[in-house]
């Protein structure tokens, strides 16, 4: 029924699990030969994806984004700090991707998976230089206070596919946000303004009272796919990740311009024809995170 | 202001311009909690397991404000260095996310919680059934709401039990504060910050064993054991809703 190989006469007498188990590669790649996934998917088709905006209400904007089972809770908190002389007009943005030990087997406390930095230093640069945020719609008051945005994101349940999970509630999360009113007093300091105080004592002058949105362009999706000999596998799940090593991130932004595109090295390299594949599928994935975004920020608003 | 546990010193979290919300008069009659809720009543709690997928049991619990994730890995091979035992070991954490507290990453302060979640949890679990392994619980508080430390040690037993870890009996944890003559149960994180003093009980309801108390503060006798019977009354309520919660689960599974 299936190629040749030296466990292929095992597997006739030897329990699907334990074939799972003893033999990874050889299970994958009978699959792989029927065009099909172990857990029911084509080689192309990504994982169910939902995305819940606001689930943290001691934050400032936050979501929560799962892909299948791997899950990402982002949250961003705004403090104030002063801008440099050589950007007197600009705030500032600071991303931390954190891996908790509740998320997978392999992180101890204490011992912070390399992965994590890895995947922290991914996301900070697709950011940043993505043009989503303008740092100039940070500013409070040039060259004496500007907003300084802290984006933590927590992987909450790791299987697979981190990177695009944890851009994907970035993303969301900055769409969530709502920036505090605040007034700035006469030694520059900063106050929230609340509800009362907005009754109008003087000297409360709220100063961003019509910059509580930023406004997000050329948002970055991504897609992260395996390569194993000649197959291309979207969206891998960590036991895939764990057997076939080399993965190929693309980020596109929503006019469809690459962003990043990161190969990590791994045993297979990759022809050029691999990576327009890659490219083509990502489009494709842009269009369903685009409609999933919109969908929970239309929710949200009706709420 | 500038928060001193922040990763980058410059910076600050913006305050409101008002004082600091002083402690109410709670010799008025007419105090209210802030959330309406009376003296002697719990939050609502909302129990899930099998929260996190990469971890053999896991539990997450929202109460009120308070939401935390416990997973539970093992049992498996004991660190290298440990000596050889007869009993299973049991390595718990608690931590925090940055933006658990109002103010980024203060929630690193209780260093202590995650003895405290260990020595609470280890008189109920049956060491001997998992020998020269073990078990971690591992905890992250994604919001702190108050009576973090009670809900944690909740959640861990029920995802001990979703983990198939073998226990005596599933472990509820409540805490009193007290306000004056007050007692108040399960108090949120503005009522912890001007109370008295704070009792914490955390009990096995069917065995009818503490594992763990604490007090602190100021305390009368009288008030002690007005304070120890509302804890074990409402861990045992407590304990219903965690075993209707893993019924559900088994119940779910087996369709």
């Amino acid at each position: 029924m299936g190629p040749s190989s030296s466990s292929a006469d095992l597997s006739a007498e030897m329990e699907v699990d334990a074939f799972r188990r003893l033999f990874p590669l050889q299970f994958y790649e009978r699959h792989l030969l029927e065009s099909i996934r172990p857990d029911g998917r084509t080689h192309q088709q990504a994982r169910d994806t939902t995305l819940a905006l606001g689930a943290v209400a001691s934050a400032d904007g936050s979501a929560l984004a799962k892909i299948g089972c791997t899950t990402m809770l982002a949250a961003i908190k705004m403090e104030v700090m002063t801008p440099t002389t050589d950007l007197p007009d600009e705030g500032n943005l600071t991303i931390e991707f954190h891996m908790p030990p509740i998320c997978s087997p392999i992180v101890r406390p204490g011992k912070p998976a390399d992965i994590a930095a890895v995947i922290s230093k991914e996301l900070s640069d697709t950011i940043l230089s993505s043009g989503m945020i303008n740092l100039k719609e940070l500013s409070l008051v040039s060259g004496k206070t500007a907003w300084m945005a802290y984006l933590d994101i927590y992987c909450l349940d790791a299987d697979g596919a981190l990177f695009d999970a944890a851009l994907l509630s970035a993303v969301a999360a900055f769409s969530h946000l709502q920036i505090p009113v605040v007034s700035v007093n006469d030694e520059g300091k900063v106050f929230i303004v609340s509800e009362e105080d907005k009754a109008g004592k003087p000297g409360n002058e709220p100063v961003n009272i019509d910059k509580r949105k930023l406004v997000l362009s050329n948002i970055p999706y991504s897609l992260t796919c395996l390569l194993h000999k000649n197959y291309i596998l979207a969206d891998p799940t960590a036991e895939e990740e764990s057997i076939m090593e080399t993965s190929l991130t693309v980020v596109l932004n929503s006019s469809r311009q690459l962003v990043s595109l990161y190969k990590p090295g791994g045993p297979v390299l990759a022809y050029t024809s691999a990576l327009q594949d890659c490219v083509a599928m990502t489009m494709q994935r842009v269009k369903e995170l685009q409609k999933i975004l919109n969908e929970a920020i239309s929710d949200m608003e009706v709420v | 202001m500038a928060t001193k546990a922040s990763a980058s010193p410059s910076t600050y979290s913006p305050s409101t311009r008002r004082r600091k919300q002083e402690r109410p008069n709670i010799k008025d009659p007419d105090w209210v909690r802030s959330d309406g809720r009376g003296f002697h009543q719990c939050r609502p709690a909302f129990l899930r397991t099998g929260a996190v997928n990469a971890a053999a049991g896991s539990a997450y619990a929202e109460f009120g404000n308070t939401k935390v994730i416990v997973s539970v890995f093992g049992p498996r091979e004991s660190k290298k260095a440990m000596m050889y035992s007869d009993i299973g070991r049991l390595n718990c954490n608690i931590s925090y996310t940055t933006f658990a507290t109002s103010i980024r990453g203060q929630g690193s302060d209780h260093k202590e919680y995650s003895s405290m979640l260990h020595k609470a949890l280890e008189g109920a679990i049956i060491l001997e059934s998992f020998p020269k392994t073990t078990v971690d619980v591992f905890a992250l508080v994604l919001e702190s709401g108050g009576s973090d430390l009670p809900v944690v040690i909740s959640c861990a037993s029920l995802a001990l039990a979703d983990a198939g870890i073998m226990m005596y009996d599933l472990v509820a944890a409540v805490s009193v504060s007290c306000l004056g003559t007050n007692l108040i149960i399960d108090p949120v994180l503005e009522e912890e910050s001007y109370q008295d003093g704070s009792l914490m009980i955390t009990f096995m309801p069917s065995r009818n064993e503490v594992t763990q108390m604490t007090i602190t503060g100021e305390w009368s006798t009288q008030k002690i054991h007005e304070a120890m019977e509302l804890c074990l009354d409402a861990c045992s309520k407590l304990r219903t809703i965690m075993s209707s919660c893993l019924k559900e689960a088994a119940f779910a599974s087996n369709e």
